[in-house]
C-alpha cells in the first residue's frame, strides 16, 4: 500500500476567518471583472465584441516590430500580434483586429492585402481567419451569460434536492466564489475571455460542486453516525480530513491531464486549460475555507437539528 | 453483493464488440494515407462515402473548413415577405451550396434571421463565400437617353462643385493651363460614340477628355465630375483607377444623391479593364426601374462565347418572362439594355432584334470560366428573397487542422500515460484494474461518438482529456473507501462490499452535477463547444458504467483470494 495522505487531522476550520478574508478580496476582484468585462472593457475575444483574427505564416523569419509597423502604416494601429508555435507552420502570427467587419468591410482581406503588399519576397499564408460582426457578438454575448445562468440554476435545483438547504446554499456561494475568483485571475493578467473560456468556467462550476458534494456526502455520512456524541464542528473538520486523500488523488490525476494540455495542446486550448487549472485550487480550496465554514458558522448562529 | 451476474459479463462483451464494429471505419478511415484516398476515391467512391459516413467526423477546427454565419436583412421586406424570408433563403443557399459541390455541408436555421452555412475542407473559401453571401438581384434595366445621361452628368458636377467649394477652388488652381472647356462641351465629347454603339464592345478607346477650367459662370467654374469621366467606347465611363476612390465619395455625397434626377441611377461595373497600362473602372447611368428581374429565370449554363472569346452565361426564361422580354426588345432594338446584378452592372449590349425565352449575358475579355459557372450557379438557383450579410466568417486551413490534430494526440497519448502510472504506483492491482476501467472507458467514448454521429473538436479532445481525470476519479472514490473500511478491520470482501455501496452514492451525485454543465453548453454551445460537451457528457456517463460494473466485476473476481493490493 502506497499513500502520499495517511490518516490525517488538519484544522481546516480553525483557519476559516484569514480563509473568509482572502475569499473577500478576491471575489471582489471577481466582480469588479465580471462588471467590467460585461461592460465591455477587458481583454474580451473577438467573438464577443466583433472584429477579425487572422493567423498565418511566412516563408521566412518576420520580427514582430516590423509587422506591427506594417500594419500601424496600413491604418491599424491597435491591431494585436503574436508570434504563434506550430509545427507545420513556422514563422506563424497571429493578428487580431477588433473592427468591425460590418459585412463587407472585409477586414481580414484588407490585412492579407496589406502585408503581401509591404513584404512582396516574403510569402505569406493565411492559416485561419476569423470575422465576427458586432450583432453576434452580441447575441453571443448575452447567449454566454444565459447559458452560465440556466447552468447554475440546474445545478442549484439539483443540489437543493438532494442536499439539505444550508448545505446546497453553502455549495453555491462556494461554486459562484470559484467562478468570480478563477474570472477575476483571468482578468487580473488579461487572458482573453472566449466562449470556450466560458466554458472552461461552467465546467469548473460542475467540478467543484463535485468537490463539495464528495465533503458534504461524507458530513452527512458521519452525522448520522455519530449524531450525539460529536459536535458538529468536529464531524465536518473530521469528514473533510477523511476524504483528503481522495480530493489530493483526483486533483492530481485531473490536474495531470489538464498541465499536459497546457503544454502540448497550442493557443486554442491554453487558456481553456488554464481555466480548469485553476479552477480545480480554487474548487478544492473553498471547499475547505469556503463551502464547510460556512455550514459550522451557520449552525453556531442557529442550531438545527442535527445538534 | 453476490458474485457478477452472467448478464453483465455478456453486456459487457456485447458492448466490446460493438464498439470495435462501431471503430473499425473511423480506423480504417485515418489510417489511411492521403494517396491511398485519393487512390480509394478512384477505385470504390462508394466505399470511400460509407467509410466517411460511419467513421467519427473531424470537426473544423481539425479539418479544416468554413463556418459562415449570415444574417438576412429583412429591413426592406414587407410583412408577408418577412413571414419566410429565412427559409427561402435558407433554400436557395442550399441549393448553391448543393450545386458548388462540398462534401457533408451543413446549412441550418439559427434564431430569427441567421442562417449557418459549414462547409468542411473548402479548397478556395474567397469563392465560396462570394457565392453564398451574394445577394444575385438579377434585373435587365434600360439605360436613358444620352441627353438625359448628360442631364445626371451636370446635376452631379453641379452639386460636387457647391458642396466642395473648397475644393474646387483648388481644383481650379491647380489646372491653369488646358483648354477651357464647358461642362457641355465634355459631355457632348463623351457622348461622341455611344449613339452608334454596336454589340461587340469589348475594347475600351480612352479619348483624353480635356481638363476644365476658368471659363463658365462662377460656381460652375470646375466640373470636378465630368473631369474624371473619360468615353470607355461603350456604354459607360471609364474613370482611371486612381480617381475611383475620388468618384466614390463624390457621389457619396448627401448633396449629390439628392441632386440626381429621379428615375436615373449610377452603378458601378462588375469588371475593369485596362488599356496601355491603365486600370479604369466603368460607371454607368441607369434607368431605375428594373423591366424584368430574375424572378422569371428558368435555367442558366456558361458556355464559351464563339465571337468573341472569353464566356457567356446563356439562359432561359419562363413563358410570361418571354412574353414580357418581347414586348421590351421589340420597343427598344438599337438601344442598349443592361444586365444588373446586385446593383453592379454585368453586362451591357445593344439589342439587335427581338428576345423571346432565349438570351445570353456575354461576360467580356475579363471573365474566367469559374465567374460564368458561378453566375450561372446563381442565377439557376435563384435570387435571395433579401439582402444577406456575412455576420461571421471563420476559416481554418488544412495545414492548421493538422497541427491541431497532432498536438491533441500528442496530449491525449502523454496525458493517458501519466495517469495510467501514476495510478498503478499509487494503487497497484486496483490501479491496474482502474486502468482497464479507463482503457474502456476510452473505448467506448470513440465508439459511442462514432455511433452518435458526433463531431470531434479540439475541445472535444480536451474533453477527452478531462474524461480521464474524473473516470479515474470514480475508481479512486472507490478506493479510498475500501482503503477506510480496511482499516476498520474488515475482511477483503467485505471491505470491497461496503466500499462499493458506500461510494455509489457519491459518485452519482458528483457526477450529475458535471453532466448538467454539459448538457447545457451541448444546448447552447456551438461548433467546436458542442464538441467539448458531447465528449464530456459522454465520457462522465461511461466513466459511471465502468467504474461501477466493469471494475466491480474485476475485484469480485479477485476478492476470493483474501489479499488486496489496494
Amino acid at each position: 500500500m502506497f499513500k502520499l495522505v495517511g490518516e490525517t487531522h488538519f484544522d481546516f476550520l480553525g483557519k476559516r476567518k484569514i480563509g473568509y478574508l482572502v475569499s473577500a478580496a478576491l471575489t471582489l476582484l471577481g466582480l469588479v471583472a465580471a462588471v467590467q468585462l460585461w461592460r465591455g472593457e477587458g481583454n474580451l475575444a473577438i467573438e464577443f465584441t466583433g472584429g477579425t483574427m487572422l493567423q498565418g505564416s511566412f516563408a521566412q523569419p518576420v520580427s514582430i516590430g516590423d509587422l506591427r509597423t506594417i500594419l500601424s502604416d496600413g491604418g491599424f494601429p491597435e491591431a494585436e500580434i503574436k508570434a504563434l508555435q506550430a509545427r507545420e507552420t513556422p514563422n506563424s502570427f497571429m493578428i487580431r483586429v477588433k473592427e468591425d467587419v460590418g459585412g463587407q468591410a472585409q477586414a481580414a482581406q484588407k490585412l492579407v492585402d496589406l502585408v503581401k503588399a509591404r513584404l512582396p519576397d516574403n510569402a505569406f499564408h493565411v492559416d485561419s481567419m476569423h470575422e465576427v460582426g458586432p450583432s453576434v457578438g452580441e447575441t453571443l454575448r448575452s447567449q454566454a451569460g444565459r447559458a452560465a445562468m440556466i447552468a447554475l440554476v440546474c445545478i442549484l435545483i439539483y443540489i437543493w434536492f438532494r442536499f439539505d438547504f444550508r448545505f446546497g446554499v453553502a455549495s453555491t456561494v462556494a461554486t459562484v466564489h470559484d467562478v468570480l475568483v478563477v474570472l477575476g485571475i483571468l482578468f487580473l493578467f488579461s487572458r482573453e475571455i472566449s466562449l470556450l473560456v466560458v466554458s472552461g468556467l461552467l465546467t469548473l462550476a460542475g467540478f467543484s460542486l463535485t468537490d463539495k458534494v464528495v465533503v458534504f456526502d461524507r458530513v452527512r455520512e458521519n452525522l448520522k453516525q455519530f449524531r450525539r456524541r460529536s459536535d458538529f464542528g468536529q464531524t465536518v473538520n473530521n469528514s473533510m480530513n477523511e476524504v483528503l486523500s481522495r480530493t489530493i488523488v483526483t486533483g492530481i490525476t485531473t490536474q495531470l491531464a489538464v498541465i499536459i494540455l497546457m503544454i502540448f495542446g497550442g493557443e486554442v486550448l491554453f487558456d481553456f486549460s488554464l481555466t480548469i487549472f485553476l479552477g480545480f485550487i480554487v474548487g478544492t480550496y473553498s471547499s475547505w475555507f469556503v463551502a464547510s465554514p460556512l455550514v459550522v458558522d451557520w449552525e453556531a448562529k442557529r442550531p438545527s437539528r442535527f445538534k | 453483493m453476490r458474485r457478477t451476474p452472467i448478464w453483465l459479463v455478456l453486456l459487457t462483451l456485447l458492448l466490446i464488440a460493438l464498439s470495435f464494429y462501431a471503430l473499425y471505419p473511423s480506423v480504417k478511415l485515418y489510417s489511411m494515407t492521403g494517396e491511398e484516398q485519393r487512390s480509394l476515391a478512384e477505385t470504390d467512391p462508394a466505399e470511400l462515402v460509407a467509410l466517411e459516413k460511419r467513421a467519427i467526423k473531424l470537426g473544423l477546427d481539425l479539418r479544416g473548413g468554413m463556418h459562415v454565419v449570415l444574417e438576412v436583412d429583412k429591413s426592406k421586406l414587407n410583412d408577408k415577405e418577412r413571414v419566410d424570408a429565412v427559409d427561402r433563403a435558407l433554400e436557395v443557399i442550399r441549393n448553391r451550396v448543393d450545386e458548388f459541390g462540398v462534401a457533408e455541408p451543413l446549412i441550418q436555421k439559427s434564431g430569427d434571421d441567421r442562417i449557418i452555412v459549414e462547409l468542411p475542407g473548402v479548397e478556395d473559401p474567397e469563392r465560396a463565400r462570394e457565392l453564398i453571401g451574394r445577394t444575385a438581384q438579377l434585373e435587365f434595366r434600360l439605360m436613358p437617353e444620352p441627353t438625359d445621361q448628360e442631364a445626371v452628368i451636370r446635376a452631379i458636377d453641379r452639386a460636387v462643385a457647391l458642396a466642395l467649394p473648397a475644393e474646387m477652388a483648388a481644383l481650379a488652381e491647380g489646372s491653369p493651363t488646358s483648354s477651357p472647356a464647358t461642362a457641355d462641351s465634355i459631355a457632348r465629347e463623351l457622348f461622341a460614340d455611344t449613339s452608334d454603339a454596336s454589340v461587340t464592345k469589348d475594347t475600351t478607346e480612352v479619348a483624353q477628355a480635356d481638363t476644365a477650367a476658368a471659363a463658365g459662370d462662377s460656381a460652375l467654374a470646375v466640373q470636378p465630375f465630368s473631369l474624371l469621366l473619360r468615353s470607355s467606347g461603350g456604354y459607360g465611363f471609364a474613370i482611371e483607377e486612381s480617381d475611383v476612390p475620388t468618384v466614390r465619395r463624390y457621389l457619396a455625397l448627401p448633396e449629390v444623391v439628392a441632386a440626381i434626377p429621379r428615375g436615373a441611377v449610377v452603378a458601378w461595373g462588375t469588371r475593369e479593364s485596362s488599356e496601355g497600362g491603365a486600370t479604369y473602372e466603368q460607371l454607368y447611368i441607369l434607368n431605375e426601374r428594373a423591366e424584368l428581374t430574375g424572378q422569371y429565370l428558368t435555367d442558366a449554363s456558361p458556355s464559351v462565347d464563339n465571337e468573341m472569346g472569353g464566356y457567356q452565361v446563356n439562359f432561359v426564361l419562363t413563358r410570361e418572362g418571354g412574353n414580357r422580354f418581347n414586348r421590351i426588345t421589340r420597343a427598344n432594338i438599337g438601344k442598349p439594355l443592361v444586365i444588373v446584378l446586385d446593383n453592379r452592372v454585368e453586362s451591357a449590349a445593344t439589342i439587335q432584334s427581338a428576345i423571346r425565352e432565349q438570351g445570353r449575358i456575354t461576360l467580356g475579355g475579363g471573365a474566367s470560366f469559374e465567374e460564368a459557372k458561378d453566375l450561372s450557379i446563381v442565377l439557376r438557383a435563384g435570387a435571395l428573397p433579401a439582402p444577406v450579410i456575412i455576420a461571421e466568417n471563420n476559416i481554418v486551413g488544412p495545414s492548421l487542422g493538422r497541427d491541431s490534430i497532432q498536438k491533441g494526440a500528442y496530449s491525449s497519448v502523454i496525458g493517458f500515460i501519466l495517469v495510467v502510472l501514476f495510478m498503478a504506483v499509487y494503487y497497484r492491482f486496483s490501479g491496474v484494474v482502474a486502468n482497464v476501467g479507463l482503457a474502456f472507458n476510452l473505448l467506448f467514448l470513440m465508439a459511442g461518438m462514432a455511433l452518435l454521429d458526433a463531431t470531434l473538436t479540439m475541445p472535444g479532445i480536451a474533453g477527452i482529456m478531462l474524461t480521464m481525470g474524473m473516470s479515474v476519479d470514480s475508481n479512486v472514490l472507490i478506493f479510498e473507501r475500501v482503503r477506510e473500511e480496511l482499516r476498520t478491520g474488515k475482511t477483503v470482501r467485505a471491505a470491497i462490499d461496503t466500499g462499493y455501496v458506500r461510494a455509489l452514492l457519491t459518485i452519482i451525485d458528483s457526477h450529475v452535477t458535471t453532466l448538467i454543465t454539459a448538457a447545457v453548453l451541448f444546448i447552447f454551445g456551438t461548433g467546436p463547444i458542442k464538441g467539448f460537451a458531447v465528449t464530456l457528457f459522454l465520457g462522465i456517463l461511461i466513466s459511471l458504467f465502468t467504474a461501477l460494473f466493469i471494475a466491480k466485476a474485476i475485484f469480485d473476481f479477485r476478492k476470493h483470494s483474501g489479499s488486496l493490493s489496494i
